[in-house]
């Protein structure tokens, strides 16, 4: 095991960790602090396989914007934390339960069985410039369509929080 | 899986070597100042004192209250807008290489973004002034 | 010793002076604000401590320290106890990617004038300053002080607003260098810097920054006569100190980063590359104290809509302006 597989395991057990927390804490501002955290070390991982772009994005748009965001939620209702125990209901934890149950037996036959030949990655980092040129001169057309959906969120925000009156 | 280049462990490189160093003495050093202040302070807990500051007079209901919502909305625009910003620098950066092309779709992306945002000033979506002074006032051109 | 320690040893001996330059520069640039403050004010400032009051930084530090570790009453201790250092923090962080200096050599091996010179610097910057919202946000949250939300969402909302039009003023510098790396953009200002190419960018940047560290004419998130101090308003001690400190760290990488976005880095001609950083600094150092000195405080419906009604679409102009421009005129 060399010094990136110690370091990818580190990570991996990192974002893990904080996602779990993010999603048990009763908390809703140590969940933001623990998610803001996994996404923190999302770009880390990002970064050590040789995305440096996306990794700066990944902690500019995720931990920088969608997340405050999620923190003017928190912060500016009135949350009073919950006293009275959590109930489940069968039709909300019943789907996640099946769905995760899936991913672990797919991920279980995917370790056990080796079915793909196990390739080495290869040696490669995206510099800001091939990304750049990669997305305008192959997708620029979903650029595109981005600038519009960009723009119907706009109009869309603007009606869902138009003052009254 | 290494594709990070093996010279960036380098200590003469400035590489990610040298910031993750970096990064240890910042946190070492916040970390340091924080356990001082909490070893050598001065702990005289007092009810009266850890009541919080409103001037002397004693505080109503807490602190959590509900708040306007442009101020929902302005993570939301940010949002939208960081969005188009990562776009425009992963552009900019390639500008030689993709020329004129490459500048009339971008020109394309930033002049509909721009349209959204003509459309928020005239809706009164950037609009910050209170309710009161809106409705003295005609709206502003 | 091998070539692999003496290069450990000599990392390790230049990012501890880096860092103890910065927090000196930082400590004694108070004492500069306060006391060129009072000359603009026709007062004398501090003069008490050390000949000139020139040891106030230190009584200041040991006052600090010493001071009561309050936690307010109702507050998120853990949120509330770790808040500040994020703002210290991201702020020192931030001078990792500037190059300094031209670099130094050392027997016959290149000692880097720059910390870490990422080739997404640029965007590191952005993304650290996206991350010291938090330490407004959450500090002013956890506190569980009127004053203090009322500040921490008013700097929130102020900051996220004004990074944007940072982040568009720095595209033409993306555009004209090429690259994200500052070490690079430093490079492509060897004929001209920036700020003659690029004065309206230089002018959105500056303001931008300003707004985004909270300084008069931009300081209504701790407007003192309505909000008591903020989002800080009920710490105390060190854990106040690191949010001032980060304050005035973040006043001198914003000297760095004018100087290595717009004026041309370390370059400079006669003068050795170290002095000619430390020069460009103060003069955007001094320009903000000399703006704070001048300016009253903006309205918030006024501050806002500056940022979004003329910074923003201008930066957006300006960005297709320039890459038509430098377009044209490519050989």
């Amino acid at each position: 095991m060399n010094l990136y597989a110690v370091i990818f395991y580190l990570l991996a057990f990192i974002i893990l960790a904080a996602t779990a927390l993010a999603i048990t804490r009763r908390n809703l501002m140590h969940a933001i602090v623990y998610l803001v955290l996994s996404f923190f070390g999302t770009a880390l991982l990002f970064y050590l396989l040789g995305a440096p772009f996306l990794a700066v994005l990944e902690v500019i748009i995720y931990a920088g914007a969608i997340m405050v965001l999620f923190l003017f939620i928190v912060m500016m209702l009135e949350i009073k934390p919950a006293d009275t125990p959590r109930r489940l209901y069968l039709r909300q934890w019943l789907p996640a339960a099946v769905l995760g149950v899936l991913c672990l037996a797919v991920a279980f036959v995917l370790i056990v069985f080796k079915t793909g030949e196990s390739l080495p990655l290869p040696l490669a980092a995206a510099s800001p410039l091939e990304f750049g040129r990669f997305l305008f001169q192959k997708y620029w057309f979903s650029v595109e369509i981005v600038s519009f959906l960009l723009f119907a969120a706009l109009v869309g925000a603007l009606y869902l929080g138009r003052r009254e009156g | 899986m290494q594709p990070v280049n093996p010279v960036t462990l380098s200590p003469w490189a400035p590489g990610l070597f040298s910031l993750a160093l970096y990064t240890a003495i910042v946190v070492g050093l916040l970390a340091l100042l924080l356990i001082l202040t909490r070893w050598l302070g001065e702990q005289k807990p007092d009810l009266e004192k850890a009541r919080p500051y409103e001037c002397g007079v004693i505080p109503t209901g807490g602190a959590q209250f509900r708040y306007p919502v442009p101020f929902y909305l302005v993570a939301v625009f940010f949002l939208i807008f960081d969005v188009e910003t990562a776009l425009i620098f992963s552009w900019a950066v390639a500008i030689e290489d993709l020329s004129w092309l490459g500048w009339l779709q971008i020109s394309f992306f930033i002049i509909i973004l721009l349209v959204g945002l003509v459309y928020l000033w005239l809706k009164g979506g950037l609009d910050w002034r209170p309710q009161s002074i809106r409705k003295a006032l005609p709206p502003r051109s | 010793m091998s070539a692999w320690t003496l290069g450990i040893v000599l990392l390790l001996i230049k990012l501890l002076v880096v860092l103890v330059v910065l927090l000196l520069l930082a400590a004694y640039l108070i004492y500069v604000e306060r006391r060129l403050l009072g000359f603009m004010q026709l007062r004398l400032g501090p003069n008490r401590a050390g000949p000139q009051g020139l040891l106030q930084p230190i009584a200041d530090a040991v006052k600090l320290l010493t001071k009561e570790d309050f936690i307010p009453a109702g507050a998120d201790r853990v949120i509330f106890l770790y808040a500040p250092a994020l703002v210290a923090g991201t702020a020192l962080l931030i001078f990792a990617v500037i190059p300094f200096a031209r670099g130094w050599t050392f027997r016959g091996q290149e000692i880097p004038g720059v910390v870490s010179d990422l080739n997404v610097g640029l965007l590191f910057i952005l993304a650290l300053s996206s991350i010291g919202v938090y330490g407004v946000a959450l500090g002013g949250w956890a506190s569980n002080s009127k004053f203090a939300l009322l500040g921490a969402i008013r700097g929130a909302a102020q900051m996220i607003s004004y990074e944007l039009a940072l982040g568009l003023a720095l595209v033409p510098v993306v555009m004209l260098a090429r690259s994200f790396s500052l070490v690079d953009i430093v490079q492509a200002q060897a004929r001209l810097p920036f700020i003659i190419l690029q004065p309206l960018a230089f002018m959105i940047f500056f303001i931008s920054a300003v707004a985004e560290m909270k300084r008069i004419p931009f300081d209504i998130p701790e407007a003192e006569n309505e909000l008591v101090a903020g989002y800080h308003t009920e710490y105390s001690g060190m854990r106040f100190g690191l949010y001032f400190l980060g304050e005035y760290v973040t006043m001198v990488t914003l000297g760095a980063m004018l100087a290595a976005f717009f004026l041309g880095g370390w370059r400079g001609p006669l003068l050795p590359p170290l002095l000619w950083f430390f020069i460009k600094v103060f003069i955007v150092v001094f320009a903000l104290i000399w703006i704070r000195a001048t300016l009253p405080r903006l309205r918030y419906d006024r501050l806002m809509e500056f940022g979004w009604k003329i910074l923003i679409p201008v930066a957006l102009l300006n960005i297709i302006i320039t890459g038509g421009v430098m377009l044209a005129l490519r050989r």
